[in-house]
């Protein structure tokens, strides 16, 4: 099972501020502490959601990261080595060619550990995929042994085997190559989100799937509206992996509210049966955890980790984010025309 | 008069400076990829008590011509700014400096991420503001227009003003005020409003306020309306002279222009770089500077030396024949003067004018002893020509560390430099003021 965290300096309730409230939550140091015991009790990534890219009009959110998510998630990977970290990035707020870079330097610095949540455009669903298209391009700028480093014959890199994009289509015009090497993962793992829309282009473009509901039904249902559209695209059960948002409410329920995501509560191990039977019943590779509260993060990672370790669900392997969540790394395209040969 | 101490930046490039230093035995080829490489070149300089660490940057490959750009090591790096924020949580004191382009992104993600680099690193953040120049850029963003220089620099002004308001949007004490029953003081938050010409700006940051006030601003503006800019917003200019003369000249214009901005001439720092080749004897540096010279590939010296000809090609002349008489042209002339001038009185062939020049890509090298080196340094700190240099080893690690355990304490003994850093912050370090 699949088992990811979301980041946030107190909690997702949005009155968890009242209980443990500290400046010191905004820190970087207490963030690092999350993702670090996040990354001890064997979770398989960290989610930076950047609340999809909105920004604030006049006040601030308890929620957010006091942090630009990308930038966060560089400082984090230098001080974690095994955790993946998948960062949220609107499409209407970076150009394609500086988001590559980013997300691609993100790999190098994480060694392979770095994702990109597409926060797509509203209502321009055609503009995301040609985004979504030039980014995963530009990725394949050089191939994997591009760079030669051949001091003696003063040859840096094979010119043959770098590839000068030249993208002209309706939106965009890039053309390349990225400044930046084909990363370890060959691309960061793409996440998608999909909800009020945006099934397109989480069925063409997701590798990793991030599903949002606020019943058991409406999460079956959703399963399956993706995994319908991943078929109409053509795509393999096996290209992608589907996650669903949870909150977990450990032992008495009172004093908790209702917000948009799932509330699964009850002891450890009914909660980790309720998380087995939904995984089942909409054919879920695992969970995105929002705790409500950090003390409510600590009772998960101390008493449903190992109840769901005893069960046999954790224990994700590799050190690399496609590794641990079991997808494949992504040939080169000319490696796969040589193949195909 | 007493000078006070120098400000020393350590310029990081993956292999190094000198054009060729990937090919030298002592330079790792794939630094461009290697975090842990940077992690340690940064713990470095901070162990010299360097102000700042300093990266570039260009939204591009830096060569057209892929057989050229092959030949040379600087094709591909990290982003500058997730570089900077993987370096600001493993150092403590020294200031990172990165560069990016008011041309190809928005005031809203830019100052997003400063703010966000000056939180992690405790108030070490800088920006080095440029405007994009190169047509390769342009191409990667060929959908969003391309923009002459005046436009370019018209849109930098409301870019900057507009990060600047961002920046004080948010005060101190906004978050988590004492007793309070709100997650934020709203008396403390100001948002923006932002209508101009280029950009339309609204909100504020989701940021506590920076450590040093706001982020240190750097230019290294070399035409008039750069310097302008320079002069009203920037806490220090990095500029590229050769000569003595140049490097005085630049400094007591860009000063000159503080005083209509309410500034006090301490209150920006001239930075210019230095290349220094240092060993224990001066025949060492010469024999390191030698090896160096001799790994350039001439394809790669006589085309950079064209382009600091400001003209096409020189292939067509024999590489150990002289330079051809040349017509003078309008761009940066006094550097074609330059090159010419030290042809002619050295008698040197194109391809050793092209070692030359391409060697330290165009900028102040100095080859010698400790003390040489320190004279020179300390010649253009006190004749008015600089505050403080912008160190630019020609290969990582050993050209840094050669200078941290060289230079630094010669300096150190003539008094012109700190032994250990005033502050925590860039701004203290630096000693200017936050502009009001």
């Amino acid at each position: 099972m699949i088992l990811g965290y979301s980041l946030t300096p107190f909690g997702h309730h949005p009155a968890a501020w009242q209980q443990a409230g500290d400046t010191q939550n905004l820190s970087f140091g207490s963030l690092l502490r999350q993702a670090a015991s996040a990354e001890e009790a064997g979770f398989d990534f960290i989610l930076l959601a950047d609340r999809l890219g909105q920004r604030p009009a006049q006040d601030l959110s308890s929620v957010a990261v006091p942090f630009e998510p990308s930038l966060l998630a560089s400082a984090l990977a230098t001080r974690t080595s095994r955790i993946g970290i998948v960062v949220a990035a609107a499409t209407r707020q970076h150009e394609p060619y500086n988001l590559a870079r980013r997300f691609a330097s993100l790999d190098w610095i994480s060694k392979g550990r770095g994702g990109w949540l597409v926060v797509p455009t509203p209502e321009d669903e055609t503009r995301d995929l040609e985004y979504v298209d030039v980014v995963s391009a530009l990725w394949d700028s050089w191939e994997d042994d591009a760079f030669l480093y051949d001091k003696a014959a003063g040859r840096f890199f094979d010119p043959a085997k770098m590839h000068v994009l030249n993208h002209n289509g309706p939106h965009f015009s890039v053309r390349g190559p990225l400044n930046v090497n084909r990363s370890p993962q060959g691309k960061p793992v793409v996440a998608s989100m999909p909800g009020d829309g945006g099934w397109e282009l989480a069925a063409k473009a997701g590798e990793l799937l991030l599903l949002q509901a606020k019943t058991p039904e409406e999460l079956v249902d959703q399963a399956g509206i993706m995994l319908q559209a991943l078929q109409a695209a053509g795509r393999d059960r096996q290209a992608v992996r589907l996650v669903a948002d949870i909150v977990p409410v450990i032992g008495d329920t009172a004093g908790t509210q209702p917000t948009a995501a799932l509330h699964l509560a009850g002891t450890p191990a009914a909660i980790a049966d309720r998380m087995q039977e939904l995984a089942a019943a909409a054919s879920l590779d695992g969970f995105t955890i929002l705790p409500p509260t950090l003390d409510m993060a600590a009772r998960f990672v101390l008493e449903v980790v190992p109840e769901l370790k005893r069960r046999g669900l954790l224990g994700g392997q590799g050190t690399t984010l496609r590794e641990r969540l079991g997808l494949a790394r992504p040939a080169h395209p000319a490696a796969r025309r040589e193949t195909a040969r | 008069m007493s000078r006070g101490q120098m400000k020393l930046g350590a310029f990081l490039m993956a292999g190094g400076h000198h054009v060729a230093a990937w090919r030298h035995p002592d330079a790792h080829a794939p630094a461009g990829t290697d975090i842990d490489h940077f992690i340690g070149l940064a713990q470095l300089a901070e162990r010299g008590k360097f102000d700042m660490i300093f990266v570039e940057d260009a939204a591009a490959i830096r060569e057209r011509n892929p057989e050229m750009a092959s030949q040379a090591g600087r094709s591909t790096s990290f982003e500058p700014l997730s570089l900077l924020a993987a370096l600001a949580v493993n150092t403590t004191h020294i200031g990172l400096v990165a560069t990016a382009s008011t041309t190809y992104t928005e005031p809203y993600g830019l100052a997003r991420a400063f703010a966000t680099l000056d939180q992690l690193s405790g108030g070490r953040a800088g920006w080095n503001l440029v405007t994009s120049a190169s047509e390769l850029e342009a191409e990667n963003f060929a959908s969003s227009g391309l923009r002459p220089h005046s436009e370019r620099y018209e849109r930098a002004q409301e870019f900057a003003d507009a990060a600047l308001a961002l920046w004080d949007g948010v005060e101190e004490g906004a978050y988590l005020p004492a007793g309070g029953d709100s997650f934020a003081d709203r008396s403390k938050l100001h948002p923006l409003h932002h209508q101009g010409k280029h950009f339309a700006v609204e909100g504020i940051l989701e940021s506590p306020r920076s450590p040093q006030g706001r982020p240190i601003m750097v230019q290294a503006g070399a035409s008039d309306v750069g310097k302008e800019l320079a002069a009203r917003t920037a806490d220090v200019v990095f500029a590229a002279s050769q000569t003595k003369a140049e490097a005085q000249a630049y400094y007591a214009d860009v000063k000159a222009r503080l005083g209509k901005y309410g500034r006090s001439t301490d209150d920006l720092k001239v930075m210019p770089g230095i290349s220094p080749i240092v060993a224990a004897t001066e025949d060492e540096a010469k024999a390191k500077q030698r090896a160096l010279q001799e790994l350039i590939p001439d394809a790669v010296g006589v085309a950079l030396l064209a382009s600091y000809l400001s003209i096409q090609d020189l292939s067509a002349y024999p590489l150990d024949g002289p330079l051809p008489d040349m017509p003078p042209t309008n761009l940066i002339q006094s550097r074609q003067q330059l090159i010419i001038d030290l042809g002619r009185r050295e008698n040197l062939s194109i391809r050793e004018l092209a070692r030359h020049f391409a060697g330290a890509r165009g900028h102040w090298q100095v080859v010698g002893t400790p003390v040489q080196i320190a004279d020179a340094m300390e010649e253009r700190f006190l004749d008015g020509a600089a505050d403080g240099f912008n160190v630019m080893a020609p290969i990582f690690p050993s050209g840094l560390e050669d200078f941290v355990t060289l230079v630094v304490p010669e300096l150190r003994r003539r008094g012109l430099f700190r032994s250990d850093y005033e502050g925590k912050t860039l701004r203290d370090n630096l000693g200017v003021a936050a502009l009001t």
